[in-house]
């Protein structure tokens, strides 16, 4: 890219070929695949880790005597409560990125492949 | 047993003013060297486009795990046990909204900024304006808290006190030194360096922090034979309030006895701060830029992949770093230093040197310690001067004043301009804020992001109706309601300790508040929502096939931006 290039795109990105293709595209079964795929998994997703999460944090301020009663060795409910939430997090970090590897990664580069073809 | 600063004023300090030269020196190179290969717009907003995953989620960790974060948690856990450990987990849970909804769809439909995204398919100018505002303002109030602590920080890590001088600098002078050293070499790192430079900074910082923080770790277990359990109990002995240290509800949420308005107040305040935690992340303008220094989605989701790993074992490790203070170092010692316990981490390695290998080792275990707290302050704030130069040199120089006309030498150039401004503002309004109590700056940014930033990307990538109206009421709606909640709240006015000392913002004796939250995410989440939401109701504007344009670029990565080829 030349650095005199104006940066009109910026701001204004490119309409035509590719555009009109994208437009096509939302409508193609394939495409409505790869959204309902991946919404399908990160919405369930989102909403059981964010109910867990406030969970922990409604219990942290209003079951007080739970959260303080030691249930693995010296270790009480609290920090083991604290800990499942780190555990949680990779966990589903993880599951993602092997969900996404397989199921979302080959569809979405066969419609990007096939939508710029010829475009740039 | 002498005391913390008496003992730093001797040998180590002047291995800790070596580490920080060499370390400045180290940094400065770097910037060197990344000036070289800085030169169009995509090199400096974004370096390129090409760290892999892994050097990005180094230098996602580095942006996120500031000073505050690292040396803030372990003084809080030292001093309120359990609850520091709560606010980690705030921090580390709310990287699942930024992998699973927010870095792979932003990294496909923008550019360099924030604003990329949310203006897409709106009108162009007022949508950049309200997203700048909102960029600069979450930036500006992070980089205020971090430059300020990082004053009282420098002056503390050099041991000195109150009356006394090193250098021929009282605390006062080394702590105005300390805020204007930081903001010069933030100014330098991002003016020579851009992305480039400030991102190859931030992964040495999070290498040096993991490293650091690693080994105190061990040392510290190492003390009590790798018991996990005999460590906290030790810790719970130590700090005076027995089994509690080691359950929530000493600084959180607090239980007033007697007093049952002020104790549901408190759990709210909880449920408030915790919210804006998990939702803001993902919308922090200095942490989002981030996704787009990669190739493309695949490699932003690896990023965030690398980013939880490296944050959440980092605040694992806090946990015992915080609980080793407390049992180790203990309370009085702590506080003596620094109420707040920002001290706890420098101190604990002192304490745990001393233990391995005399006086010695404990003033290289403190100066390597201090030396890591350091580079965390630096790199911090490096991050959050880029987002806020960004922003000003592409969506509002270029997007909203040249309309999209500007070259890329001249955006570049206004970057630049803008991250010295934005440098000298910072310094200048740290030194006037240097003796108030700021602290609540970080969790007030994390409201914004939460209430103004976060729901309007989201329902610019998701929801069709979804317009200019709305985007405007949302960004400026969560904003307004985020700050002036906070404005109304005991954190500004009206609070008082039983010596009738302010405990706010003002000085006693002024009291306008009316809101009883300290953390307005409670409120201010669900009104910007419901702001973007009736906004853009009331706007006939609608634009279907923008709308899906932005969708499949968003999913498929069709037109997104390309790493440059040097």
């Amino acid at each position: 890219m030349s650095s005199s290039h104006a940066l009109h795109e910026a701001t204004d990105p490119p309409r035509g070929e590719l555009q009109a293709r994208s437009v096509t595209m939302h409508d193609d079964p394939r495409f409505k695949e790869l959204r309902s795929r991946l919404l399908r998994f990160v919405v369930p997703m989102s909403i059981a880790f964010f109910a867990w999460y406030l969970l922990y944090v409604v219990m942290s301020a209003y079951a007080r005597g739970l959260m303080g009663t030691d249930i693995i060795g010296s270790f009480n409910f609290a920090l083991v409560f604290g800990v499942l939430q780190f555990v949680s997090t990779f966990g589903i970090a993880f599951w993602y990125a092997r969900f996404a590897n397989r199921r979302i990664d080959p569809l979405a580069d066969e419609l990007r492949e096939e939508l710029e073809e010829g475009v740039r | 047993m002498m005391t913390f600063a008496q003992e730093a004023s001797s040998s180590g300090r002047l291995i800790t003013v070596i580490l920080f030269t060499v370390m400045i020196a180290a940094t400065l190179g770097i910037t060197v060297w990344a000036s070289r290969y800085t030169r169009t717009a995509a090199d400096f907003h974004s370096g390129g486009r090409e760290f892999t995953g892994m050097q990005n989620g180094f230098a996602i960790g580095s942006d996120y795990m500031s000073a505050a974060s690292f040396l803030g948690i372990a003084g809080i856990i030292s001093l309120s046990g359990y609850d520091g450990f709560l606010y980690s987990i705030g921090f580390l849970v709310a990287w699942l909204v930024a992998l699973l909804l927010v870095a792979e769809l932003l990294r496909n439909s923008g550019r360099f900024t924030m604003a990329d995204v949310l203006s897409y398919r709106m009108r162009q100018r007022p949508v950049r304006t309200a997203a700048s505002v909102s960029t600069l303002t979450v930036s500006i109030f992070y980089l205020l808290a971090q430059m300020v602590g990082a004053g009282a920080l420098i002056a503390l890590l050099l041991g000195i006190r109150p009356g006394e001088t090193y250098l021929g600098m009282s605390a006062d002078t080394a702590k105005i030194m300390g805020i204007i050293i930081v903001g010069i070499l933030m100014i330098v790192y991002v003016t020579f360096g851009g992305m480039k430079g400030t991102t190859w900074v931030q992964i040495v910082k999070a290498v040096m922090l993991m490293g650091g923080a690693a080994l105190l770790t061990v040392l510290v277990l190492a003390i009590y034979g790798f018991d996990l359990a005999e460590l906290m109990n030790d810790a719970a002995d130590a700090s005076g309030v027995g089994a509690a240290f080691l359950e929530p509800g000493q600084r959180y949420g607090v239980d007033v006895a007697g007093d049952a308005w002020q104790t549901m107040i408190n759990k709210l305040d909880l449920i408030s701060l915790g919210l804006a935690l998990v939702l803001g992340t993902a919308g922090l303008p200095h942490i989002l830029i981030r996704f787009y220094t990669v190739p493309d989605a695949k490699t932003a989701r690896k990023s965030v992949n690398w980013g939880i790993g490296l944050i959440g074992s980092f605040y694992l490790m806090t946990l015992v770093l915080g609980f080793g203070a407390a049992a180790l170092v203990g309370k009085d010692a702590i506080t003596a230093q620094n109420a707040a316990g920002n001290t706890a981490a420098p101190q604990l390695a002192e304490e745990v040197g001393i233990h391995f290998g005399g006086e010695f080792l404990g003033a290289v275990m403190l100066a390597l310690i201090a030396a890591v707290a350091f580079a965390a302050i630096l790199s911090t704030v490096a991050g959050l001067t880029i987002a806020s130069s960004s922003s000003l040199a592409h969506d509002l120089y270029n997007s909203v004043i040249k309309r999209g006309r500007a070259t890329e030498q001249q955006e570049v150039r206004v970057a630049r301009l803008a991250a010295f401004g934005v440098g000298v503002a910072a310094i200048i309004l740290a030194i006037f804020a240097q003796n108030l109590n700021v602290a609540f700056l970080v969790a007030l940014a994390f409201a914004i992001a939460a209430s103004a930033n976060l729901p309007t990307i989201l329902l610019s990538l998701f929801w069709k109706r979804f317009n200019t109206t709305g985007a405007l009421c949302g960004i400026y709606g969560g904003l307004i309601s985020a700050v002036g909640l906070v404005f109304f709240s005991p954190v500004v006015s009206g609070k008082v300790d039983a010596e009738g000392n302010s405990l706010s913002l003002f000085p006693a004796g002024v009291d306008f508040s009316w809101f009883p939250l300290s953390n307005p995410g409670l409120v201010s989440i669900p009104l910007g929502l419901l702001c973007a939401v009736v906004g853009t109701l009331l706007s006939k504007e609608r634009d279907d096939a923008r709308f899906a344009e932005l969708q499949v670029r968003a999913l498929t990565g069709a037109g997104a931006e390309k790493a440059v080829v040097h």
